[in-house]
């Protein structure tokens, strides 16, 4: 006799269907982490009220009538005042949210509210998921439907059983009458071939849902999602058109992904490359900004586009492509490695271009990951600008000062930079890039590199103090101090910030910047070419870095094959093949399709051809007698083998039956094979009666099962060769 | 009768029903077609939370398609699986089930009846939940010709009036509540309550399950019908004072046929006579088969008889009570051992020897009509001249009176 398995009771069940939905409480406010939005406070309380009534169920029976008539109002209120205090809309609808699913958990609900609370769970994760496009997102939607199916199974599993529902606000019968051992009862009553079929269910979905993604068909509206109107993102990091000490070093602190970069032709990265970022002409007041004459005399006005035409000109032969992964929070202007080609971005994007700096700024701090891709992208330590030459010489002929030429500082701290000047030149005239060299290693003998350095205390300028002393120094105060030693020789030279470096990703096959490899370096201008030059003076750095390291990019790069960058390339595969899946990836993945099936079938094809002809070799080759003999003992091996295996399987299939006890035994079964296959055919003789012995009889009353199957195959193969409906 | 044959014969029917293979029927675009348009005996209604599910698919479809984003296209990919997994778990939960009912022994009306329906499980290892049996009953029509409809196929009905129920019919829910273990059955009982007499047809309208998230209600529509009979209420009467008693008594030693010890005569055999009573020596002297005839115990045996043609019968309520009051009044008689035959209007009497014999008359009397006035009715002072005959009169505006030879002898 079969023992069955024991069920679980309706309190049982009723228990199950509220843990499954603190769960899913957990797993929605879990998305706050992420978020960034200001909520912290009622996700912790959310996730301490769900977690205690998660194990002491009967805590919501306390809450008093009236905390349920005032909740919705008080809902209500605190949005409405959220709204008017902050302004902003989205974290607003978040923290409500948050509160409802707060109210939700840690009261009975009913059906209608099981369902108001995977809505409001759903609302948030997709949310994230749209604002932060996240690799956290995929994990946590996953999570999220297997949680949300258990629960859903849980409450139809409860509305089969129970006779009649509680009533609202009522406290269920259950609550009271929880008894321990719950999880004991629910391993005995699950059958583990059940358990491991729902997970294989769930595999499918996954699968399931993969393909459908891929199959949906795509329509470029181009329309962007109007999400991030309603929320502002500052960015984490000091890549904004106003910089002071100390910023920098707060980057390079962070270690985490800024920018990840796929190249067509990896062989085009240099080994120490720079990307551009931002701008910043004028000094003043210990700041570096980007001017508002400079910003108004170099940027177009803004534009919303999907796709960006720049500077450089179409070049016959391979286009190479760059596509940058943005991280959110890095900042609205796009690092550059140089003037471009073309430049798309996933979506239409409100942006402002200033071509003579080749700088691109977004209007907002993205809120999400913008991935956008540059073709025919020029990378070269020069930046071309003859129009500078033309302002140049009107401002020396209205006798104004530039920006790049201003210094900013008191009229003693000028000196002092003067006599800085004097001692590095030595009374000679120097072009730009000389002078850059010179003050460089002058700056070097004077200052080590440090990520913490201390100004020296004192009255005037701070960089200038620290121009002067001999303290460790950051990139920023390197280069702002060039700047101005720079702009006392009469160079014009501005400070540009982005990032340096960065690392090849050995599983994902792309590049990879970090925060840490913020940077800042210079830039100076050589009237006689008509070129921005990029100067370096951080010890460690080519001060000028010239073409000639192109060369051996392919060779001095840095592999990254740690943890962090297996870590790393989940997230760019997250971002090539779902996040920027288009209607060009769509097509790309059939073709990819369509060719591995031709190359799959083409390969299988001359296996089979291969093995035709070896086949074809070895019956061609002389046979003697030992050869002969040793093929028919090879396929009688191989016959009786079968033959073998498939008594033994049919021995084991019927003993596994006999041990469970089935109804529906394998004798049976294949008896009534054989009865509806003679259903046409008229048989005499014991064969039908025996058959319908087997199949309806009893057990104990059956005749021997091999000797009758026996019997009726030899009828069947009789019946076949004479091709009559009956046999005498 | 092989056993295969008596398995359809008691009525299984279900997903998990062999059914006969139509020859050369497999083809793929059947496969296909049934995947996407649900057969005709196959319904999906969404409940709310399929609505729900729906309607967020649709506007999270619209959001992915207005902004090409992934996030979007992922999720709305998602629920769409949820969907199709829902499908293919409510299809997995109604396979290999089958049913069928039992038809209740007796049913009477105000009495309860159990109308039994077996649920089993044939599936080898994948357990049965939450099925909803939702049974019927509805007043029957005689040779009414079943037909199968759909919301398709019904011509100018109402697709809401085919799931309606009707003023007559009675509609029970019996669930499922625990878990069906595979290759194991279960018996929901339904405590079913006639309100009238006559021929009803119980049935299992249809199975349907939530199963497995609530999406979606699937039924699958039965037909699994039983035409039960149910026989008149049982009805309170009083003898009369007077001739009553007498007639309960039977004071008159009458040598008649019944149960006693004492040999009365021998007669043929006719079916149905028990093997005991046969008499060999008897038969082998006349080489006819001959059983003994015992007389009576000293009672008397009354005929009944019923008539439905009578003028008198013109109220629906009156005529009511006759049939109750004939039929209960036969059940204590045949009790008392003292029922000889029964008969309704123009028929032969039957004798009334076994139980089954007054089962047959009860079902005859359970669909029994009134009709009207019919002039060629026997007359009444005809019925003088049978001996014990008890007939029924009308009395007042709703009373019925048992006569016996023409005496009042009972009242209901």
């Amino acid at each position: 006799m079969v023992k069955k398995r024991p069920q679980l009771d309706l309190d049982d069940l009723y228990r199950l269907k509220w843990l499954l939905g603190g769960l899913l409480i957990l797993l929605s406010v879990s998305t706050v982490l992420y978020l960034e939005i200001d909520a912290w406070l009622l996700m912790g309380l959310t996730t301490l009220g769900v977690s205690l009534v998660m194990v002491k169920p009967s805590l919501p029976s306390r809450i008093p009538k009236l905390f349920h008539t005032l909740a919705f109002p008080g809902i209500v209120a605190i949005f409405l005042g959220d709204l008017y205090l902050t302004a902003e809309v989205l974290p607003a609808l978040v923290r409500l949210d948050i509160l409802l699913i707060l109210y939700r958990g840690i009261t009975y609900r009913q059906r209608r509210d099981d369902l108001q609370l995977i809505v409001l769970g759903l609302f948030l994760i997709v949310l994230a998921g749209v604002l932060t496009v996240s690799l956290l997102f995929a994990v946590q939607i996953l999570a999220f439907s297997a949680c949300a199916l258990s629960f859903m199974l849980a409450v139809t599993l409860v509305q089969g059983a129970e006779s009649e529902t509680t009533k609202a606000n009522e406290t269920p019968g259950w609550v009271h009458r929880s008894r321990p051992g719950l999880w004991r009862r629910v391993r005995a009553a699950t059958d583990a071939r059940i358990a491991l079929l729902g997970v294989g269910l769930f595999g499918g979905l996954v699968v399931l849902s993969g393909l459908l993604f891929m199959a949906i068909p795509r329509v470029e509206l181009q329309n962007s999602l109007f999400l991030e109107r309603f929320m502002t993102k500052q960015a984490r990091t000091g890549f904004s058109d106003r910089i002071q000490f100390g910023d920098v070093t707060n980057i390079q602190q962070d270690n985490s992904v800024a920018v990840s970069i796929d190249v067509t032709d990896p062989s085009r990265i240099p080994a120490q490359p720079y990307w551009r970022m931002v701008v910043l002409d004028e000094y003043r007041d210990e700041t570096f900004r980007l001017s508002k004459r400079l910003r108004r005399e170099s940027f177009a006005r803004e534009r919303t586009a999907a796709n960006l035409r720049g500077q450089a000109r179409a070049r016959l032969g391979a286009q190479d492509y760059w596509t940058f992964y943005m991280e959110s929070g890095v900042s609205r202007y796009l690092p550059l490695a140089g003037h471009f080609e073309m430049l798309r971005f996933r979506d239409r994007q409100h942006f402002r271009v200033a071509e003579s700096l080749g700088v691109v700024a977004l209007r907002d701090d993205p809120v999400s990951m913008t991935a956008y891709r540059v073709e025919g992208m020029q990378v070269l330590a020069e930046l071309a600008d003859p129009g500078f030459r033309e302002v140049l010489k009107e401002s020396r002929a209205n006798e104004e000062e530039i920006s790049q030429l201003e210094l900013g500082v008191s009229e003693g701290d000028r000196q002092i930079v003067e006599q800085a000047v004097r001692e590095i030149v030595g009374g000679a005239s120097l072009a730009p890039g000389d002078f850059a060299q010179r003050a460089s290693d002058w700056l070097a003998q004077r200052h080590v590199y440090g990520l913490e350095s201390e100004i020296p205390k004192g009255a005037g300028d701070p960089l200038v103090r620290w121009l002067v002393s001999t303290e460790p120094g950051h990139c920023e105060l390197f280069a702002g101090a060039l700047v101005l030693l720079a702009r006392a020789e009469g160079i014009p030279a501005r400070v540009v910030t982005g990032f340096r470096g960065g690392s090849w990703n050995g599983f994902s096959d792309n590049y990879t910047l970090r925060n840490s490899d913020a940077h800042a370096w210079c830039e100076l201008y050589d009237v006689e070419s008509g070129l921005w030059l990029r100067a370096d003076p951080t010890p460690g750095s080519a001060v000028l870095n010239q073409e000639t390291t192109l060369l051996s990019a392919v060779d001095t790069r840095e592999v990254d094959r740690s943890w962090t960058a297996r870590f790393d390339s989940l997230r760019i595969f997250w971002y090539r093949r779902i996040v920027n899946f288009d209607q060009r990836s769509q097509v790309e993945t059939i073709k990819a399709v369509k060719e591995a099936t031709q190359n799959t079938g083409e390969r299988l094809r001359a296996w089979l051809d291969d093995w035709g002809n070896r086949v074809k070799a070895w019956v061609s080759q002389p046979w003697d007698v030992e050869r002969l003999i040793r093929s028919i003992a090879g396929m009688l091996f191989v016959i009786v083998a079968s033959w073998v295996g498939v008594i033994l399987m049919r021995k084991i299939k019927r003993g596994a039956w006999r041990q469970r006890g089935g109804r529906l035994h394998p004798v049976r079964i294949e008896a009534g094979r054989w009865l509806r296959r003679f259903a046409n055919h008229s048989i005499e003789g014991e064969l039908r009666n025996d058959l319908e012995r087997l199949r309806y009889g009893e057990e104990r009353s059956w005749p021997k099962a091999e000797l009758v199957f026996r019997t009726a195959r030899k009828t069947w193969r009789q019946v076949r060769r004479s091709k009559s409906p009956s046999l005498r | 009768m092989t056993t295969a044959t008596k398995i359809f014969a008691t009525g299984w029917d279900g997903p998990g029903v062999g059914k006969k293979k139509k020859h050369g029927a497999f083809r793929w675009r059947n496969v296909v077609w049934a995947l996407i348009y649900p057969r005709r005996e196959q319904h999906m209604v969404p409940t709310v939370s399929g609505v729900l599910l729906i309607g967020l698919s649709l506007g999270i479809g619209m959001a992915a398609y207005n902004s090409s984003n992934n996030i979007l296209f992922i999720t709305l990919a998602l629920m769409l699986a949820c969907l199709i997994l829902s499908g293919v778990l409510a299809w997995f939960n109604f396979s290999k089930v089958r049913w069928q009912i039992a038809r209740p022994a007796l049913a009477r009306v105000g009495q309860s009846t159990a109308v039994a329906l077996e649920l089993v499980n044939g599936k080898t290892f994948l357990p049965t939940y939450g099925l909803d049996c939702v049974m019927r009953a509805r007043p029957g029509v005689k040779d009414e010709v079943m037909r199968a409809e759909t919301t398709l196929t019904g011509k100018g009905m109402d697709v809401k009036a085919i799931w309606k129920v009707k003023p007559d019919e009675e509609v029970a829910h019996l669930r499922l509540s625990s878990r069906l273990d595979p290759q194991d059955s279960v018996i929901l009982d339904w405590e079913w309550v006639p309100k009238k007499r006559g021929r009803w047809n119980l049935g299992l309208r249809h199975v349907a399950s939530f199963f497995p998230f609530g999406f979606f209600n699937k039924r699958l529509s039965a037909v699994l019908e039983r035409e039960v009979i149910v026989w008149p209420a049982a009805r309170e009467y009083q003898w009369a004072a007077s001739t009553g008693a007498k007639w309960l008594s039977g004071a008159s030693n009458i040598s008649r046929t019944g149960q006693g010890s004492d040999l009365l005569a021998l007669r043929r055999y006719e079916p149905g006579d028990s093997h005991r009573l046969i008499h060999w020596k008897a038969s082998a002297r006349t080489r006819q088969l001959l059983v003994r005839q015992f007389s009576a115990e000293a009672t008397e045996s009354f005929s009944l008889w019923v008539q439905s043609k009578e003028a008198g019968w013109a109220k629906a309520e009156q005529f009511e009570v006759l049939v109750s009051f004939a039929a209960t009044l036969a059940e204590d008689l045949f009790r008392a051992g003292r029922l000889a035959s029964v008969r309704i209007d123009d028929e032969v009497p039957k004798p009334i020897r076994h139980w089954r014999d007054l089962e047959s008359w009860l079902d005859t009397l359970a669909v029994l009509e009134m009709e009207k006035f019919n002039a060629d009715a026997i007359p009444r002072d005809a019925l003088r001249t049978n001996r014990n005959l008890i007939t029924f009169v009308p009395e007042g505006q709703a009373g019925v009176v048992a006569m016996i030879d023409g005496e009042k002898a009972a009242t209901a």
